[in-house]
């Protein structure tokens, strides 16, 4: 590969050299996986091919004559929810510094790996993210559902085409912020442009005028290309779905340019916290509040884990509040919540050591004392940022019934204590040497992180609509109750599991000596 | 030269260290196999040998944070398996890598390790210690943004910092200044002199040669040679070792 600016190759050639790069990128990911892990990530993939096609052909068939009052009620929100859909692909990109890396940092320098290169990676890894997933398959699934079951296959192709287009688009705004954010003052810079942008959606919220702007939202083509997609004709579907698809891939070229500005700037705020100064504190009163202290500012000192908390705490309460989300619905977000914060670090918990792992380790202090603090940690993590969550969505959701404020405590309590088990068992059980001082960097290589956010988002969102049902329950504070107590029973239990096996000494050897690589 | 694995003239109540038939696996893969090693109070030992020897999982044996798979470690008169947290108090560990938490300032380590250790009025000892590592003016910042060889000084801080009874020391001079390497010396003799065991792990063998007066040769897992340290010195020294390596 030339690196000369003025290279001989031809223009075709050079133009494939990124996604020839990343091809070879992909090659050395797949040559780590041992048959077990290969197997086990074709299941994953299977899963969420499986859960696509679902999500494209159940509600297409679901529907029937006695829908007709739902069918209309989502006409008039699918446009707003496809734009919510870009929202979030920008706002996820954005918060982990432009998207997520292919190959870790440190393993990279190693290579002459272009940022383009780097930005199809990104893009490529957009979709192993919970909420990602969870999103495009409510997009297809809504859709299908209106458009019922005659031409599917046209209905869906202009979504999945703005699926591409909002992932595209959402990684340009996310490397222009990135580069803005590393140039002089960008700190403050990205933190006016979200004030701004905050203050204009609240603006149109207090003034009564969100329903008129999503009228006018551009998905609206989107999604009547979509329905049109039963008698598909030039200018109603083809040349809209053509449109879109074009411009999503015009979106993946012009990704690359901020992507190569974002590179050649350092990343300022990560280099002002590792040279800023902490004053010390005052000495800890016990062990495992020295513990504690030393867990927490693993989490709150890292950039990239503050953003990402923040942006997850905030986005779908903000959401929520501005879609005047009900009591019964607000169950669902706690566990989306949660999880997406234990993706962050929780999963392989122990890597906040990273290679400080050994020598904490060879301190005098109980070892069920340092699982305790660490489960203390990201159990505070976890309900702080559903709480923000929950609070910002119920300020608009009106008084609730004494079973609903209920369900919603309940579900916080239980999806903490679920997505805590998930985290600490696979914390215990599948250690990963990584990097975390990049803000793009995963607590897990990509592939794995497609079956902890699967496995997450599916078993929190079961919890959540049961709690949702039982909100409608008269009189039936004791059965939630009960159903919490139970639920939350399974999670003590199973987080006590993982202690165990944390208490072997062998075991816990072999997770230090793996994170510190 | 003399050549042995045992030293006859130890006896096992002097020994800081007593090391008998340490076998240590990870799965399928053997990485001590057999190290018999005694190290006696104010005594300094340097662990030699080439990259995959099992130098660095002896010394995690000894610090408590890998468990031996077979055979009797005693540090400090306990057993590691039987009794790892007395171990973890007697001794001072610097590990081969990294050692340090990322988002935590120098201060703050210390902080713990007094606490974990019941140290009082450990401050003087924290800041001269910090002071004599050049660390002073870095002590509260997080040490991800330290350099390689700022890291290692800390390390070597954060091991002698209680002023152990065995101090650890795993490639201490790796990527290390002058100024560092004169105060990790000063650390290891100051060891030695009030009559703690220093076990020094690397791949500098003159410095090796400096700070202990023993050496023990691993090769492939095993120890093949136990020797004093003087007789690795020099170009004599060069060829002895190279005969023991291959």
């Amino acid at each position: 590969m030339s690196t000369a600016v003025f290279s001989t190759e031809p223009l075709a050639s050079r133009l494939l050299a990124p996604v020839r790069d990343l091809q070879a990128l992909l090659a050395f990911r797949a040559s780590g996986l041992d048959r077990r892990r290969r197997h086990r990530l074709q299941l994953a993939l299977g899963i969420v091919v499986g859960l696509t096609l679902s999500a494209i052909v159940v509600p297409a068939y679901v529907r029937g004559s006695a829908h007709e009052a739902g069918v209309g009620k989502i006409l008039g929100i699918l446009p707003s929810i496809y734009l919510g859909f870009l929202v979030l692909a920008a706002v996820s990109a954005a918060a982990s510094g432009g998207g997520r890396e292919l190959v870790p940092r440190d393993q990279a320098v190693a290579w002459p790996i272009s940022p383009t290169t780097d930005h199809l990676g990104s893009l490529l890894l957009a979709p192993l993210n919970v909420a990602w997933l969870l999103q495009a398959w409510t997009l297809l699934g809504m859709t299908s559902y209106s458009a019922g079951p005659k031409g599917l296959l046209l209905t869906v192709l202009p979504v999945l085409a703005y699926i591409g287009l909002a992932t595209a688009l959402g990684q340009v705004v996310a490397w222009t912020l990135e580069w803005v954010r590393r140039g002089p003052s960008g700190t403050w810079i990205v933190r006016g442009i979200v004030l701004a942008v905050a203050a204009l959606v609240a603006g149109v919220l207090v003034t009564g005028h969100l329903t008129e702007v999503l009228d006018h939202s551009p998905t609206l083509r989107v999604y009547l290309a979509a329905l049109n997609g039963q008698s598909p004709g030039l200018h109603t579907y083809v040349v809209p779905t053509l449109t879109t698809a074009l411009l999503a891939a015009a979106a993946v070229v012009v990704g690359a340019l901020p992507a190569g500005w974002a590179a050649r700037r350092a990343p300022r705020e990560e280099h002002r916290l590792e040279t800023g100064l902490f004053r010390p504190r005052p000495n800890p009163a016990s062990d495992l509040w020295a513990l504690v202290r030393i867990d927490r500012a693993g989490v709150w000192r890292s950039v990239p884990l503050r953003r990402g908390l923040l942006v997850l705490a905030v986005m779908p309460g903000a959401i929520a509040l501005a879609g005047h989300l009900q009591w019964t619905r607000l169950t669902i977000l706690p566990g989306l919540v949660a999880s997406g914060a234990a993706l962050l670090f929780g999963v392989n918990t122990w890597c906040l050591d990273g290679r400080g792992g050994l020598w904490r380790q060879s301190l005098p202090v109980a070892p069920g004392q340092m699982f305790t603090a660490r489960v203390w940690v990201l159990a505070e993590v976890l309900l702080a940022t559903a709480l923000l969550t929950v609070t910002l969505g119920a300020t608009r959701a009106g008084r609730p019934t004494p079973e609903q404020l209920l369900s919603v405590v309940a579900v916080l309590v239980v999806v903490t204590g679920q997505v805590l088990s998930a985290s600490m068992r696979w914390s215990v059980d599948h250690p990963y040497a990584v990097d975390m001082r990049s803000a793009r960097a995963t607590p897990a290589p990509p592939v794995v992180m497609v079956g902890y956010s699967t496995r997450l988002a599916l078993s929190t969102t079961v919890v959540g609509l049961v709690f949702s049902g039982l909100a409608e329950v008269a009189d039936g504070t004791t059965l939630i109750l009960q159903v919490a107590a139970f639920l939350l029973l399974i999670s003590v239990f199973r987080i006590y599991r993982a202690r165990s096996r944390w208490l072997d000494p062998a075991v816990r050897a072999k997770i230090v000596v793996t994170i510190a690589g | 030269m003399s050549v042995s694995l045992s030293d006859p003239t130890h006896t096992r109540t002097a020994e800081a260290v007593d090391v008998r038939g340490l076998h240590v696996r990870f799965g399928s893969v053997h990485a001590v196999q057999g190290v018999d090693l005694t190290a006696r109070a104010g005594d300094g030992t340097a662990l030699l040998g080439r990259n995959g020897a099992g130098k660095s999982t002896t010394m995690r044996v000894l610090a408590g944070v890998v468990p031996p798979s077979e055979g009797v470690v005693s540090v400090a008169g306990h057993d590691v398996a039987l009794d790892p947290m007395a171990v973890k108090r007697a001794v001072g560990y610097c590990p081969d890598v990294g050692g340090l938490v990322p988002r935590a300032t120098p201060w703050e380590h210390l902080q713990l390790s007094a606490r974990l250790r019941r140290m009082d009025d450990w401050e003087s000892r924290a800041r001269d210690l910090l002071e004599r590592f050049d660390l002073g003016e870095v002590m509260h910042r997080v040490t991800s943004g330290f350099s390689h060889g700022m890291g290692r000084r800390l390390s070597v801080v954060l091991a002698a910092f209680h002023e152990p009874e065995v101090l650890l020391l795993d490639e201490p001079f790796d990527g290390v200044d002058p100024t560092g390497v004169t105060a990790t010396m000063d650390v290891i003799g100051e060891t030695r002199a009030r009559g703690g065991a220093v076990l020094v792990s690397t791949h500098l063998r003159e410095l090796a040669v400096e700070a202990c007066s023993t050496a023990l040769v691993l090769r492939g897992g095993s120890a093949v040679a136990r020797l004093d340290s003087a007789e690795l010195a020099g170009e004599e020294g060069t060829r002895v070792y190279r005969g023991l390596l291959d």
